[in-house]
């Protein structure tokens, strides 16, 4: 009962620091722009939807009029554009989100997986605290004081929740697909790579496209696809399994934005991951040595960089006899330097975040038993 | 500390999650009994093709007769004398449906583009003012499902 009570306080009750939940905003509405730039073109373009074949989900009254339509996409590129620059921040997305969902029953031909999950993510993220950071309008003070951005963010879970069934869903159908189990969706979709990245304008290596021609690297691929989708859904949840979870679906859906057009998809889930990013911020440190030029760029680089707020920034006198330029020291308390120090800003920096499996791994193959340098703490 | 609406408090969190969820559960099983999967996450496309030949049925000398529609147009003259223009194209601009006598990719899989490609032949055959001749318009679709064996679909709409 105790138990339950504590997992029922932790969810509704929380209060944990918004920092990040603002950049999220930042990325949710860039893309909610986009997407409504794109509805606002193809209106342009191609005319009222509602002057062709489409298949409202609602009553046709329900629909808006020609006029109505236009003001209403103007509206929703315009409230994603306020959320974006952090006015009315948490009341614009949902205008935008909500306009997003009612365009979707106007016309189910308008409907895309990816958009519709935008659209979700984007209603989500307005009930979440995300209005505390990142105000673009308020120039200099974009970021409140740390007290101000303690907030419940039970939003936030139901947005982590949101991410889970996304995956949930795409695995539930292919695994209930007999041709998608077997790899055969997958063999078709393979032939058709090279063509598709050549009508981009690069051109995949020869051994690449062979051993997309073979049936029995789709039907393996296939079975790889299902469960990294499966593990994303349930590992990001698991602190020990996050990170990896994490790296897995930005390789994942990498590989899909090279193979596929699947409009903001790619970038809408990559984005997402951001609400499985532990809220409070500065927890790890960058020690640099003052007097070097070399150093105090680096520092710099990683501050620019730090956009989830990870590293305290520290510089270190000179005269202090350390063997190395900078230090990094993790949330565990474990202080490095080298290339172990860049595997640990890997894993905290989004840009470097790619490459932070593959950096690890070698970090520890080549690892020396007196990699570690004592902690200064 | 920024108010806003959207600041649930603490008796209507739960409420609101409940909601939320339980709406989603709903969506996400209707979706797999729909035959386009919407609101359903079917993120990845078949590999399915289909091929679409139009189609119409009128009556000559009390007889009825199909022709075909080829690049989905055709003229018809109206009980005044004045010649009319069909065009499946000015009606139907939802891409997968455009393209005619060729195979093209069956996006959210066949099911799907059937189920549409009824609708669409509906919605055409409702829109067919001043044609006096024309009783149905017909789809003969060549199938195939994730590169396996061709199949043969046959739509008709009747007009109303």
């Amino acid at each position: 009962m105790r138990a339950l009570h504590h997992a029922w306080r932790r969810i509704f009750a929380e209060e944990r620091d918004a920092y990040v939940l603002g950049l999220l905003r930042l990325a949710i509405s860039s893309l909610l722009f986009c997407h409504g730039m794109r509805l606002l073109l193809e209106f342009q373009r191609g005319g009222y939807f509602g002057n062709y074949f489409h298949i409202p989900m609602l009553s046709e009254r329900w629909l808006p009029s020609e006029s109505g339509y236009r003001l209403l996409l103007g509206l929703q590129v315009l409230a994603s554009l306020l959320a974006f620059i952090g006015v009315w921040p948490r009341e614009a997305l949902l205008t935008a989100s909500g306009l997003g969902l009612y365009f979707l029953t106007c016309d189910r031909l308008q409907y895309h997986n990816n958009r519709y999950a935008l659209l979700l993510l984007g209603f989500l993220l307005a009930f979440t605290p995300c209005d505390r950071s990142f105000l673009l309008a308020r120039g200099r003070r974009r970021t409140l004081p740390l007290e101000q951005r303690l907030a419940p963010t039970f939003a936030r879970r139901l947005f982590q929740i949101q991410v889970s069934l996304i995956y949930l869903g795409s695995t539930g159908g292919k695994l209930l697909d007999a041709d998608w189990r077997s790899g055969q969706v997958l063999f078709l979709r393979l032939a058709k790579a090279p063509e598709y990245c050549a009508l981009h304008g690069f051109l995949l290596p020869a051994s690449v496209v062979a051993l997309f021609g073979w049936a029995w690297f789709a039907s393996i691929a296939a079975k790889v696809a299902i469960a990294s989708e499966l593990f994303i859904a349930l590992g990001a949840w698991l602190p020990r399994t996050r990170r990896l979870a994490l790296w897995l679906g930005v390789q994942f859906h990498f590989g899909i934005e090279l193979t596929s057009d699947v409009e903001l998809f790619s970038w809408l889930m990559a984005t997402s991951y951001l609400a499985f990013v532990v809220p409070e911020v500065r927890e790890r440190k960058v020690e640099f040595v003052s007097s070097n030029a070399r150093a105090r760029f680096f520092a710099r680089l990683v501050t620019s960089c730090d956009w989830c707020a990870r590293f305290e920034c520290a510089p270190m006198p000179s005269a202090d006899g350390h063997r190395a330029t900078f230090y990094v020291t993790n949330r565990q308390g474990e202080r490095a330097s080298g290339l172990r120090g860049f595997v640990q800003l890997a894993e905290a920096l989004p840009l470097l975040f790619p490459f932070w499996l593959p950096l690890a791994l070698y970090a520890k193959w080549t690892a020396k038993p007196r990699a570690l340098a004592p902690s200064s703490a | 500390m920024p108010r806003s609406l959207l600041n649930l408090s603490p008796r209507l969190r739960p409420l609101f999650c409940c909601a939320y969820l339980a709406a989603q559960l709903v969506l996400l099983l209707r979706a797999q009994a729909s035959p386009d999967f919407v609101f359903g996450f079917q993120m990845f496309n078949a590999s399915s093709e289909l091929k679409l030949s139009l189609y119409r049925e009128f009556r000559h000398r009390g007889r009825s007769r199909v022709v075909p529609i080829p690049e989905g147009v055709w003229e018809t003259k109206d009980q005044s004398g004045v010649l009319h223009t069909y065009r499946w194209q000015d009606r139907v601009r939802y891409r997968p449906l455009l393209a005619l006598e060729r195979y093209v990719h069956a996006a959210y899989g066949l099911d799907a583009q059937l189920f549409r490609l009824q609708l669409a032949l509906r919605d055409f055959a409702q829109h067919l003012a001043f044609d006096e001749e024309t009783e149905a318009v017909i789809a003969e679709v060549d199938t195939r499902r994730n590169g396996r064996e061709p199949g043969h679909v046959r739509l008709r709409e009747a007009r109303r």
